[in-house]
């Protein structure tokens, strides 16, 4: 006698395993990132690779941006969002100098920076960030971020694909840790150019993410003044 | 098709053959009714000072309050149909909150002006914004603060325009306070010195007698910010004017 499936009594298993699908909005682009506030001026550098996994999209893609108020957005994580994030700032900072007929204030863009990307906060940009520039003092400053907000006014900072490289020795060279009796002193704008060079230098010989060339801004009261300095190219 | 003065008066938004909108017009007459207002820029601060007309001995004069904090850089001043600026007021706070949350930093004077002349605009007799007036606003402002540019008076009517001023009057005895303030005002006026002109001035537009309960006044300085003078401060200002 052929058996009949009973129609009424589905086994359960059916509906236990949760249809997945797959969503991967983000990718990873490499690039680092590092900033340095000097007395009277800030540095911002950042390497011009841009990759994707083992492939390397462009040699000639710096992750710093220049912002119209004088300041230096570095920028870099997922490519998509760093475009579409510097496109938003490009705006607002118009609309802000038209409203209030001013250039916006860097510790002004560093909060408004940080409420985009809390408003971001469920699908948050992929992107580190950190704004370089010249405080109402004149005075260098550098603010970093996560990519949903929290930030903060340092001295230094790396971020980015070798940013676990770079941040040791800063803060070892610039921020005197882990040395006996060492002065902490504002660094002089000729030995952190070198520094950032010899640093990059080494990072690019251990992440495959990090190479190609370094460009260097560094903004003065005078505005911004650019240099590349070639890295590792495989 | 001749249509006179009348038929051009009601639409809010419908300009007369002249090229005038009579509501507007009208909204700005209604200032000439309200209570005497007077703002003094000084290079040290602002100063604000506001007749309140205490039209029965049962009124608790306290709870007329014709200047008020927009934040604690900038004060506000009004006449006219005070309700109406109830409205306004609570724009210029949101919009001093907003700009601090998302710059950090100070609103400028002029800005929360101009955010606040934006709304003053947004009149309209249709139902399109159902958060809109449906009528001009029938409020002066005097907005009174410091910022970067150092202490600042403007004036705003219910047309939204804004100037900015060293010294400016409106309400009922304007025109006389305003002459006054021409006669009275210099460059290098001090704070002190303004604030009993301000004071004096009023007295002399003021139809009841000049005291103590029937003024208000409040400075906006770099160092103190937002200041209401107190009963007795604006007595000792009084007694020898």
């Amino acid at each position: 006698m052929m058996s009949v499936p009973n129609m009424m009594s589905n086994p359960l298993s059916d509906y236990q395993a949760p249809n997945q699908v797959s969503f991967s909005p983000y990718e990873f682009n490499g690039g680092t990132i590092l900033a340095v506030a000097g007395e009277d001026y800030a540095l911002i550098a950042t390497d011009t690779r841009l990759s994707q996994g083992f492939s390397i999209h462009s040699r000639d893609s710096p992750k710093t941006y220049p912002l119209s108020n004088g300041s230096v957005l570095g920028c870099c994580g997922f490519h998509g969002d760093v475009l579409t994030l510097t496109k938003v700032l490009g705006a607002r900072l118009q609309i802000f100098e038209k409203e209030h007929n001013k250039p916006m204030p860097t510790p002004s863009v560093a909060a408004m920076l940080s409420t985009i990307l809390y408003y971001r906060r469920f699908f948050p940009y992929y992107t580190h960030n950190i704004v370089a520039g010249l405080d109402e003092e004149g005075k260098g400053c550098v603010y970093s971020f996560d990519p949903v907000g929290s930030y903060e006014r340092e001295v230094f900072r790396a971020k980015g694909s070798a940013s676990a490289m770079l941040q040791p020795l800063l803060d070892n060279q610039i921020g005197g840790k882990n040395q006996q009796s060492y002065k902490v002193v504002p660094i002089p704008l000729k030995k952190c150019v070198s520094m950032v060079k010899d640093v990059f230098t080494s990072a690019a010989e251990r992440d495959i993410y990090t190479g190609d060339n370094i460009l260097i801004s560094i903004i003065t009261k005078d505005g911004v003044k650019s240099e590349q300095f070639p890295l590792r190219r495989d | 098709m001749f249509l006179t003065r009348s038929e051009y008066d009601r639409g809010v938004n419908t300009f007369s053959p002249e090229g005038r909108l009579f509501q507007v017009e009208y909204a700005i007459e209604a200032i000439k009714l309200g209570s005497t207002a007077i703002g003094i820029q000084t290079s040290e601060g602002v100063v604000l000072a506001v007749e309140k007309r205490v039209t029965s001995p049962l009124i608790e004069a306290a709870s007329i309050e014709k200047i008020m904090e927009v934040d604690k850089h900038i004060a506000c001043a009004m006449s006219g149909l005070i309700a109406d600026s109830k409205t306004l007021i609570d724009r210029a706070r949101v919009e001093a909150q907003n700009h601090w949350f998302t710059y950090n930093e100070k609103m400028n004077i002029e800005s929360v002006t101009q955010a606040v002349s934006n709304l003053a605009l947004q009149f309209g007799d249709d139902d399109r914004d159902p958060g809109a007036m449906s009528r001009p606003f029938g409020v002066a402002l005097l907005f009174a603060g410091v910022d970067e540019k150092g202490p600042r008076l403007f004036h705003m009517d219910p047309s939204g325009t804004f100037i900015q001023y060293d010294g400016k009057a409106i309400g009922s005895g304007s025109e006389g306070a305003q002459q006054a303030l021409q006669e009275v005002y210099h460059k290098s006026m001090t704070l002190k010195e303004a604030c009993r002109s301000a004071l004096t001035i009023l007295k002399q537009v003021m139809e009841e007698k000049l005291n103590s309960t029937n003024v208000e006044m409040c400075t906006v300085t770099p160092g103190s910010l937002f200041r209401m003078f107190t009963k007795d401060e604006l007595e000792n200002i009084i007694k020898d004017l």
